[in-house]
């Protein structure tokens, strides 16, 4: 055994109380395995993985149980013997590489420094040869640059060939890709397995996400609130998961092509409880469905259902037996199952309620003081470069895109946040001023936003009742004496308790923030309401029923929707109508049941193709075939590429055409706009052919 | 810096605070004496920075005193106020009164080894007096007709009028004879004074070290001088508490109270002339209604004020500057009236402030004036007099004259050893400093005789009349005269303070 | 704010022995500021030339000074002074500077640049050089004090609270405002003061005891408010020139302002660290 925990009890102390926040968890990694341990905020991960290494600070301390790693006992160690366990046994590949680069050193030092012993000459050949190893465009170029000018794929590159410098006995991956965009992540996660597989190193791999860990890992350990509550061989875990909690996350998250309309998600209710409010029996038995009253007395012991599989449930031969559903929905904490519902059939046509064309929005950049004494002009980052979207009523159009494709600022500039450089932008036949501040009061209450971060959108100091009685009195012309029922019927809308009005941000979780900001907006009554990444910042088991409650106000207010996300399974679960977005500009546009099959857009396809591929039982993904990814990280918008704008990245280009040329916008079945040179039986051909990069969409 | 440091830094602040001033009496080494032949022992004296030192400019008390040490004046004044001998041995003085010859003594000689000659004196007249020069002494000499030198070690001045003071003029402050040409004497010190100037570090100290070949036998009695310089009076009293001083010459009288109960120290408290006067500007309102003037007089108790800020030290004040020291020419003849504030308040509503009057009271922050200042006003309310005090540097308060702009100021005045002279310049119509801007025919004539008489029954007469007058209608309370204070290691004798504590004689003191 | 859940302010003060402390020590000064004049025995200004420099009696608790002046009605009395001229002082201060660093950070731009740079040159220089600056072209009075403290502390405040503006503009909740057509002013007061008020809360203290001493130097150095004023600080640099005479002419003020200072700081503390715990 690599790395062997036996029965761990870490503490913290909070406010003078000790309290576990990882309680007798045991695990062993074999070497050559990768381990994954998932575990939303709070289930007491990243606990077990600096606990690993030691590093829990002053209020944190080993209560129990015992870490083993290459047959030392790390915790006897002295401090000595630990620091040099630590320098040549374990490596951390870190969630931020910025954090972790001195910001003042070179590249090239910083890895050499991991590398001891060497002539100097020896010494850059073989830092050379890691930075080679990741893959690593220019190499020569990327030793000699500072942190601050490599992007942030590329740092977390240099992080896996610091940590793979040496043999080390056990790698610690801590969210490396999460800072990261699809693609990014895509191939980050190819280099990082393609490594593994070439060692005998024991990986443990941490991440909050289900979908990317069965993307490397052979076995899964699943964390909840401190507790292992289930542990098996990936392949099992996903098609047979025997606790209710592993079975709810999995159905918290939209499948690529589950569409609202299809299914409803199941969301698990309530929250991790807090490291201090523990129930007696089960941890999860206030979120289970299937919580009986042995379970909310007893817990449950760490069960062997089977050859190399654990469980922490009661009722686990019930579910295995297939006599209980694992993944059954209640009434219980409020949440109606429906039906699924067909889509209202109109004779006419709905009428358009948002309509941009031609969208443009550039920002200056400040230029420097020597640019500014040679008189350059200043340069621009053009961040949209005309974009033209029409959303009818009750209708959702999803904006989808990495990083720097522009997908919030289109956002931005419709609700007047940023002022649009070019183009025009109407709400119901209305013109609307680029500037908020031109805006008539009636144009503000039509047009609602739901920001990104649940965090930071409502204000820390006003209670929930001011935050949202304030909109109705402003906009929705309520009186102030109304204004409090109207609050309580908005809270009852997002499924929140009337109470809540009294509380304030901070003393709610980010589901709930999330719902309150969703409530402000519907205040108003808008006819469109704008979602920033609605579900990025919260944990899975809260996503779920975001999603829904999206869906199912809009199904009772037939009001229309501009979702901005990242990830193409929420698109493609909420919106009617999908734009893919590249470099502020779009490069497909499609109704969401087809945008998952051929003819793709090449840049869609790349997209569909770093969508993780659920494992198969007895399948490792480390030895399963993997589709090709994207290279290279997308280019500045300060100066995007003439032509296609793909074609730096592009596996289908067809080179001088696609680098001189702009493409023409390729029209297809139900409407569907592809910005492409290929026409699109030859896409749809190449795409077919190549079944393995058609992704598994039945899971 | 974090908010928490800040937090920290300023307690730390204010516990600072409180040691320094509680330390303010740490004990430090003793004194060192150096045994020598003759001559023997170190003296540190505490003293302010001097500006000026050159004879010509200098004024303070620490600049008087360190020219005292290394130059020579023709003629002395002793600490009963009589002209005594120093390089003139002995003089004459015709019947007329208008010539007056000075022999000087045999062996006195600058530092830089040469003699002191009648030509080095009637260099050293010639320059104070010359117009052209615009030195502050041009006016007191104005009345020499000529100087000149009638043998080797024979001066002989003339005078255009009679002057009863001619001798204390000559022993004017600034009258320390330098050698003939020269140029640089505020940095050079070529004296023939009892000590010579080893080193000088501005703002810092002067070192000096003994003549040895002084002429006057038996002085100096120590072999070294130290000046060091304080800021204030207070830090100079706290160095003689810790011992880096030996001696310490002009204080308040709060401190020199403390330092009464001191061991190991001698102190010395002697009345002198000098006096803090608080004046009216009578040449515009309200100060130029008689009543207003005398409304201020009665609503002053002059005594309560002799006891609570000059703790009983020095001499009670009858308004005028002709004090108690001057034997001759004191008088207490005209009764001070008594306190009356109800009647105060009376004359100011006749005056036309029915409901009192409210005046800004300037005062230098130095000495007792601030709380002469604190006094005068809590008295002056029972007259409905809101006198608002205005603390001010000394600097400032005698910066740009602003001190003969202010209505309502109180000015510290020095001692001199003759009356005439605060009459000249403070009190006759336009003299130079006469800051209540009053003038009184009468007085100015009396002023005239007891200034040019040769009699001095008439002299005593005019001085009598002049204080009269001065109870009566001056613009002025006097309300005491200062003690001057002295305190010395009890290791040294001799230490005689004079009551301009620059003319003490440093050169008699020697260790016990 | 909060109908349940926000313990009373003073509550939590009271949680920690040392902010305890302070708190108390500054409640017992300003009861003394307030209701002084009922207890105190004297005038401050009344001297009794007979009973000049009596140490405490019973008559005298604090002994008398060298005019006869009853040290403790002056201590007391120059609560009342030091308190309402540093209290005012800082209060003015905070509040020009709450609006500065509000609207100035909030607009940003040209003007926030150039008001900031000329706040920066003020801060660079000491406060108290500044303040001497000021009132040699003011003259030493009690305003002059007033003013100095205000033109002194303004930029301080100005900066803390801009710093905190500045992070929080672009936050969602102030868009969420922009989206519902709000006034600047309704931005800047009900959507960003709030968030300024725990910062600002423990500037008000700092500011407090930063004015009390800035008052007590002036005093001291005899610039700042004038004779016969209870001052404090003029209290101690009269006190130290019969240090050996009137030792308690001296060291009640220098307790008093010590003790007060140390208090306000103590507190400044258990505000901050109320505020933290709660935020
Ligand atoms: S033990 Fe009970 S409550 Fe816990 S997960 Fe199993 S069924 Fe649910
Ligand atoms: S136009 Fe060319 S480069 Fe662009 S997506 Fe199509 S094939 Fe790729």
């Amino acid at each position: 055994m690599a790395l062997t925990i036996g029965d761990l009890t870490v503490s913290y102390r909070q406010q003078g109380r000790w309290l576990d926040v990882v309680r007798e968890v045991s695990l062993s990694i074999q070497p050559g395995q990768t381990y994954g341990l998932v575990g939303e905020s709070g289930s007491g991960k990243t606990t077990l993985a600096l606990a690993v290494m030691r590093y829990l600070g002053e209020h944190g301390r080993i209560r129990q149980g015992t870490i083993e790693l290459a047959g030392l006992n790390l915790l006897t160690l002295d401090e000595a013997s630990l620091v040099r366990a630590r320098r040549d046994l374990i490596r951390l590949v870190p969630q931020n590489p910025q954090s972790s680069l001195n910001p003042s050193m070179r590249i090239g030092e910083q890895v050499a420094e991991t590398l001891p012993g060497l002539s100097e000459s020896e010494g850059k050949r073989r830092v050379l040869a890691l930075l080679s190893s990741v893959r690593l465009p220019d190499p020569e170029r990327v030793m000699q640059s500072y942190p601050h000018q490599l992007s942030g794929g590329m740092l977390q590159r240099v992080m896996i060939a610091m940590a793979l410098s040496g043999e080390p006995a056990l790698l610690i991956l801590d969210e490396p890709t999460t800072n990261l965009d699809a693609t990014t992540e895509a191939a980050i996660l190819d280099l990082i397995r393609d490594l593994i597989r070439a060692r005998r190193t024991a990986v443990l791999y941490v991440s909050h996400s289900l979908s990317l860990i069965s993307q490397l890992c052979e076995r899964v350990a699943v964390l909840y609130a401190g507790e292992l509550v289930e542990d098996a061989p990936v392949g099992e875990l996903f098609q047979r998961p025997l606790h209710p909690y592993t079975q709810g996350l999995l159905d918290s998250v939209p499948r690529i092509g589950q569409n609202k309309r299809a299914a409803e998600l199941r969301p698990i209710p309530g929250q991790i409880p807090r490291a201090g409010e523990r129930p007696p029996g089960c941890v999860f038995a206030p979120r289970c469905h299937l919580a009986n009253a042995l379970c909310e007395q007893a817990r449950p012991p760490l069960d062997t259902p089977g050859e190399g599989r654990r469980v922490r449930c009661h009722r686990w031969p019930e579910i295995a037996a297939g006599a209980v559903g694992a993944n059954q929905i209640v009434e219980r904490y409020g949440f109606r199952v429906h039906a699924p519902t067909r889509q209202r059939t109109t004779h006419s046509a709905p009428p358009v309620v948002l309509a941009v064309t031609h969208l443009q929005k550039r920002f200056p950049v400040r230029r420097t003081l020597g640019e500014w004494l040679n008189a350059r002009p200043p340069r621009q980052i053009e961040a949209v470069r005309g974009v033209d979207l029409e959303i009818s009523r009750g209708r959702t159009l999803g904006l989808v895109g990495e990083s720097g494709s522009g997908k919030t600022t289109v956002a931005r500039c419709i609700i007047g946040l940023s002022e649009r450089s070019g183009g025009e932008v109407a709400l119901l036949d209305i013109p609307l001023a680029p500037s908020i501040a031109q805006r008539a009061p009636d144009l503000l209450r039509r047009l609602q936003m739901v920001l990104q971060n649940p965090d930071e959108a409502l204000n820390p100091y006003l209670n929930v009742g001011e935050i949202l009685g304030r909109p109705l009195q402003k906009l929705a012309g309520y009186a102030p004496a109304d204004a409090a029922r109207g609050v309580s019927r908005l809270l009852e809308a997002v499924k929140l308790d009337p109470a809540t009005a009294a509380r304030l941000p901070g003393q709610l979780s980010g589901g709930e923030k999330q719902r309150v900001a969703i409530a402000r907006a519907f205040a108003t009554r808008p006819d469109l309401i704008l979602f920033d990444e609605p579900v990025s910042a919260l944990d899975m088991s809260v996503q779920a029923a975001i999603l829904n409650l999206i869906a199912e106000l809009q199904r009772e207010s037939r009001h229309s929707v501009l979702l901005i996300s990242h990830d193409l399974a929420v698109v493609g679960y909420l919106a009617d109508e999908v734009i893919v977005m590249y470099l502020g500009r779009a490069m497909e546009v499609a109704r969401t049941e087809d945008i998952f099959t051929p003819p793709h857009h090449p840049y869609t396809e790349a997209l569909l193709s770093a969508i993780p591929v659920m494992p198969r039982p007895g399948e490792s993904p480390l030895t399963r075939a993997q589709p090709i990814h994207l290279d290279g990280d997308i280019p500045s918008p300060m100066d995007a590429p003439a032509g296609c704008p793909f074609h730096t990245r592009c596996p289908r280009s067809l080179g001088e055409i696609c680098a001189r040329q702009e493409p023409p916008w390729q029209v297809g079945q139900n409407g569907r706009r592809v910005f492409c040179h290929i026409p699109l039986d030859d896409l749809e051909k190449a795409q077919r052919t190549n079944s393995d990069r058609e992704p598994r969409v039945d899971f | 810096m974090s908010a928490h440091q800040r937090l920290r830094s300023l307690t730390l602040m204010a516990v600072v605070l409180i040691a320094l001033l509680a330390g303010c009496g740490a004990p430090a080494a003793s004194p060192t004496t150096a045994p020598a032949a003759q001559r023997q022992g170190a003296l540190r004296i505490a003293f302010e920075i001097p500006a000026k030192l050159d004879p010509a400019f200098a004024s303070a008390d620490s600049e008087i005193a360190i020219l005292n040490a290394i130059y020579d004046y023709l003629i002395d004044v002793n600490t009963e106020s009589k002209i005594v001998p120093r390089l003139a041995a002995q003089w004459t003085t015709s019947a007329d009164g208008l010539t007056y010859t000075f022999t000087l003594a045999s062996g006195a000689a600058f530092h830089d080894g040469s003699p002191v000659t009648a030509q080095d004196v009637v260099w050293t007249f010639d320059r104070l007096r010359d117009p052209q020069l615009k030195l502050p002494t041009s006016s007191l000499y104005e009345n020499i007709a000529g100087i000149t030198a009638t043998g080797d070690k024979v001066v002989t001045f003339k005078l255009k009028q009679t002057n009863p003071f001619f001798l204390y003029d000559l022993s004017d402050n600034h009258a320390l004879v330098l050698k003939a040409g020269t140029t640089d004497a505020a940095t050079k010190f070529n004296g023939s004074g009892p000590f010579r100037v080893v080193s000088y570090s501005p703002e810092n100290r002067m070192e000096l070290a003994a003549n040895d070949k002084y002429f006057i036998a038996g002085k100096p009695g120590l072999a070294s001088l130290t000046f060091i310089f304080f800021k204030d009076q207070t830090a100079s009293v706290n160095a003689l508490r810790g011992g880096q001083v030996d001696l310490v010459m002009r204080m308040p009288s709060a401190l020199f109270k403390t330092l009464q109960s001191e061991q190991g120290l001698t102190t010395v408290s002697i009345p002198t002339n000098g006096f803090d006067e608080v004046r009216l500007r009578a040449d515009r309102k309200p100060g130029n209604d008689p009543r207003v003037v005398k409304a201020f007089k009665l609503a002053t108790d002059r005594k309560a004020i002799f006891q609570t800020v000059s703790l009983g030290l020095g001499a009670a004040g009858r308004d005028s500057p002709i004090g108690p020291l001057f034997k001759a020419f004191y008088s207490e003849e005209t009764p001070l009236p008594a306190r009356d504030p109800k009647a105060a308040k009376d004359l100011l509503a006749q005056a036309g402030y029915p409901n009192g009057l409210k005046l800004d009271l300037h005062v230098p922050d130095s000495g007792d004036r601030p709380d002469l200042a604190v006094v005068l006003k809590e008295q002056w309310k029972d007259a409905g007099i809101d006198a608002n005090v205005v603390v001010e540097p000394e600097s400032v308060y005698y910066g740009n004259n602003g001190w003969l702009e202010v209505d309502l100021g109180i000015t510290g005045w020095g001692s001199r050893p003759i009356p005439q002279f605060y009459l000249d310049v403070m009190l006759v119509t336009g003299a130079k400093w006469n800051e209540a801007h009053w003038s009184d025919a009468e007085l100015d004539k009396l002023a005239k005789t007891a200034g040019t008489t040769l009699d001095e029954a008439e002299r005593a007469k005019a001085y009598k009349d002049i204080q009269r007058i001065l109870i009566e209608r001056g613009p002025i309370i006097i309300p005491y005269f200062f003690a001057q204070f002295g305190a010395v290691k009890n290791t040294f004798t001799g230490f005689n303070l004079n009551a301009f504590a620059g003319r003490t004689d440093l050169a008699a003191i020697r260790v016990k | 704010m909060a109908d349940e859940g926000a313990p009373p302010f003073l509550s939590v003060l009271y949680a920690q022995a040392a902010s305890a402390f302070g708190t108390s020590v500054v409640l017992l000064f300003l009861f003394v500021a307030v209701f002084g004049p009922l207890f105190a025995p004297y005038s401050p200004t009344q001297q009794i030339a007979s009973e000049a420099r009596q140490p405490p009696s019973p008559q005298h608790w604090f002994g008398a000074d060298r005019l006869g002046r009853d040290v403790f009605s002056r201590v007391v009395y120059g609560a009342r002074d030091i308190i309402s001229l540093a209290g005012l002082g800082s209060l003015l201060a905070v509040i020009a500077g709450t609006l500065f660093g509000l609207i100035s950070g909030y607009r940003g731009g040209l003007f926030d640049e150039l008001l900031f740079r000329l706040f920066d040159a003020f801060l660079s220089l000491p406060s108290l050089l500044l303040a001497l600056l000021l009132l040699g072209t003011l003259g030493p009075s009690r305003n002059s004090v007033l003013i100095v403290i205000v033109f002194v502390y303004t930029p301080i405040v100005a900066r803390v609270v801009r710093s905190v503006v500045l992070g929080v503009r672009h936050k969602g909740f102030i868009e969420a405002a922009q989206m519902r057509g709000e006034a600047g002013w309704y931005i800047l007061f009900r959507e960003i003061l709030p968030s300024v008020l725990p910062a600002l809360a423990v500037e008000a203290a700092l500011r407090f005891s930063y004015a009390i001493f800035l008052v007590s130097s002036l005093g001291f150095l005899g610039v700042g408010v004038q004779p016969p004023n209870p001052d404090w600080g003029l209290m101690v640099s009269e006190g130290r020139n019969t240090i050996s005479l009137t030792p308690w002419a001296l060291y009640f003020p220098v307790g008093a302002i010590s003790l007060l200072v140390i208090g306000v700081n103590l507190m400044a503390d258990g505000v901050r660290r109320a505020l933290q715990g709660e935020a």
